[in-house]
């Protein structure tokens, strides 16, 4: 487990900006402490017993290197290489987002972060980038890092998150989109400790969508916080979890959402698919809030969860909080098993056991992978199912419980 | 000639449901047979039997497939031995479009016969060839495995599966149900266009209208897990007309229980 104050103090005198401020921040993190399972926005994830358990180890078998994009590589904290395109601009690094008030315990890992945070991409991207922008993080400290992420309006871009550190590593991602901007956001996490958070507002006519991929990690808590302050705001958020592993070293994948209609005309759309073999574990909570005057919102919410052994498990959290009385929001959430018929009818096509199983997956989560537009990233997020099903669950599970 | 498939007494069922009750019959290569009989009787069951759905057990008797006994083969070898099942309630698929589930079963029997696999472009235009041939738009290959597809489409596509599959004896079970009368001519048309000297087929159905497309050889009639009687074409106008009330008062009154196929 981090401890946050040793780790603080090693790295003290390279962090940017006011360390007072910082080590303020920090002492009032402490003095709350690692959220507990009696928080109830922690409550299926033990943060403090999953950071004692297990290595942090995992397989990488599926990179972007092929897709021509800018690239910001982050490699135990450390950029290497600065991305350079039209429509661009980079900030150096600094840790001055205004964070006065006190942590709460929902709060606290944010402030964490704030104390610790040692790098992080500030962006400002105005016009349409012509490639992918990856953030890569790579690595085997303990790392935490803070990215400024700011569309101007109309601006267009594709940003690729693609987390491959080992070690601990809370990113925190700022996220804000200008009138009528676009931002899609591509997830990835093979292995590793990570506790994420994304804070995303989106202006008029703005539309954010993030689909995140967890393939692998013994803590993959991705919370994300998405405001949509004007009309015609659109926000997409898409999960897919591959998880895996026998006890300690099993996937424990958590995607934990506010998503807020301050205004009216917004609309939102959430799928969460799951797939879980061995004790691997899943969990969604998903908050949809719509304020008194957010007329007409459209929101809607799936999850679902394919569970391929009898020591998995999924919790599925959804919650509507509504004020206003003209707005259509649905939830939903299915847990299974793999379909028997299905797999019979493949087999009667001549489809060995193991591929269909296998195909069956793939298809699950393609419903996820289907929601990227860019063809590059797409194929390799198949490429990524793929490999990952054929190698895991072709060895963990040989029959389906019944 | 020997029988492509011989059934002989067959006895089977769900665990502690015995559904098929001494069953025999027997399909030469090249014919065509139909199954007709009420609710109940047990024509879906045979069919799972046949093509080796799990939860059904054979208790007794023989099932031989191309000089193969089936009950120990796995529905995959089934499958690559020549067996096919159109099913009555085809499943939809999410995530796996038409052609790439088309390709994969392809392959899979020619790998499995130790054949090649076929590469992608003489592929997409076999599978163009047929869908064509069937009436289907070469969108409804790039849709995913039946999603959306009405209940017509879906049973088209069975037949598609089928035309691309050729495989050497085919089941039909309940193709026709739900089919308008335009749809039934198409896949009738497309079944038809699989008879040959070669070919077997078993087509299972409630109805007699289904065999006005298709012209089955030979006719059977099956209550309570039997075939209670056989006979000719005119044996399904007859049902059609009498319905099946002198069947279901007990299969053991019925004529001997003969052997299908004389």
């Amino acid at each position: 487990m981090l401890d946050a104050q040793s780790h603080f103090e090693q790295i003290r005198d390279t962090l940017p900006g006011d360390g007072q401020a910082r080590a303020a921040t920090l002492a009032a993190a402490e003095a709350v402490g690692l959220p507990t399972r009696r928080v109830e926005s922690w409550h299926y994830t033990d943060l403090a017993r999953l950071l004692k358990s297990g290595e942090a180890t995992g397989v990488r078998t599926v990179d972007f290197a092929g897709v021509k994009a800018l690239e910001a590589h982050f490699e135990n904290g450390l950029l290497h290489g600065e991305p350079q395109a039209e429509g661009l601009s980079v900030a150096p690094f600094s840790n001055t987002i205004a964070h006065t008030e006190a942590p709460s315990p929902d709060t606290v890992m944010a402030s964490y972060n704030h104390a610790l945070a040692q790098n992080g991409l500030t962006a400002e991207v105005s016009g349409t980038l012509a490639q992918p922008l990856v953030i890569r993080t790579s690595g085997t400290q303990p790392v935490h890092l803070a990215h400024k992420i700011s569309l101007a309006a109309g601006a267009k871009a594709v940003l690729v998150d693609d987390h491959m550190a080992t070690g601990y590593a809370n990113v925190v991602f700022d996220i804000h989109l200008g009138e009528g901007a676009e931002l899609t956001l591509l997830r990835s996490q093979q292995a590793g400790h990570q506790v994420g958070l994304s804070r995303v507002t989106l202006e008029q006519d703005a539309r954010y969508k993030s689909v995140a991929m967890i393939s692998g990690g013994t803590l993959a808590r991705h919370e994300a916080h998405v405001t949509l302050k004007a009309a015609q705001a659109h926000a997409e958020l898409h999960s897919a979890v591959l998880g895996h592993g026998l006890s300690k070293a099993a996937t424990h994948a958590d995607f934990t959402y506010v998503i807020e209609h301050q205004a009216a005309d917004t609309s939102s759309n959430t799928s969460a698919y799951n797939v879980l073999d061995g004790n691997a574990r899943g969990v969604f909570q998903g908050k949809i809030i719509v304020r008194p005057d957010a007329q007409r919102v459209d929101a809607q919410m799936q999850t679902r969860a394919m569970m391929l052994s009898e020591g998995a498990e999924m919790d599925a959290k959804p919650e509507l909080e509504i004020y206003a009385d003209d707005v259509v929001c649905a939830h939903g959430s299915a847990i299974g098993e793999l379909d028997r018929d299905a797999l019979f009818f493949l087999r009667s096509r001549g489809l060995d056991e193991a591929t269909a199983r296998q195909l069956l997956v793939a298809a699950f989560l393609e419903q996820v992978t289907t929601h990227i537009d860019d063809e590059g990233l797409s194929e390799i997020m198949r490429q990524l199912v793929d490999t990952k099903i054929n190698t895991l669950l072709g060895n963990l599970s040989g029959e389906v419980s019944s | 000639m020997s029988s492509l498939l011989d059934i002989k007494d067959l006895h089977a069922g769900i665990p502690d449901k015995p559904i098929i009750n001494g069953l025999s019959l027997s399909i030469n290569p090249g014919e065509v047979h139909a199954i007709m009989g009420p609710n109940g009787s047990g024509k879906s069951t045979l069919s799972y039997v046949l093509s080796g759905k799990e939860g059904y057990e054979v208790n007794g008797g023989e099932m031989v497939f191309d000089g193969q006994e089936l009950a120990q083969m796995s529905p995959e070898a089934r499958a690559i031995a020549g067996l096919f099942l159109a099913f009555q309630y085809p499943l939809e698929i999410p995530g796996v479009t038409n052609m790439t589930f088309l390709k994969t079963s392809l392959n899979a029997i020619r790998r499995g016969r130790g054949e090649d696999e076929m590469d992608a472009a003489s592929f997409l235009r076999l599978a163009r060839e047929k869908s064509r041939a069937l009436g289907m738009d070469d969108d409804m290959l790039r849709r995913q495995l039946n999603v959306g597809f009405s209940g017509g489409e879906k049973k088209r596509n069975e037949i598609l599966q089928m035309a691309i599959l050729e495989p050497k004896l085919a089941i039909l079970d309940e193709t026709d149900s739900g089919l308008d009368i335009d749809a039934l001519k198409t896949v009738a048309e497309g079944v038809n266009a699989l008879r040959s000297p070669e070919h077997g087929m078993l087509v299972i159905t409630h109805y007699q209208r289904l065999l006005d497309f298709i012209k089955p050889d030979v006719v059977h009639v099956m209550a309570k897990g039997q075939i209670v009687k056989s006979g000719g074409p005119e044996l399904a106008l007859e049902l059609e007309k009498s319905g099946y009330a002198e069947y279901v008062g007990g299969a053991e009154t019925a004529s001997e229980g003969s052997p299908a196929h004389a």
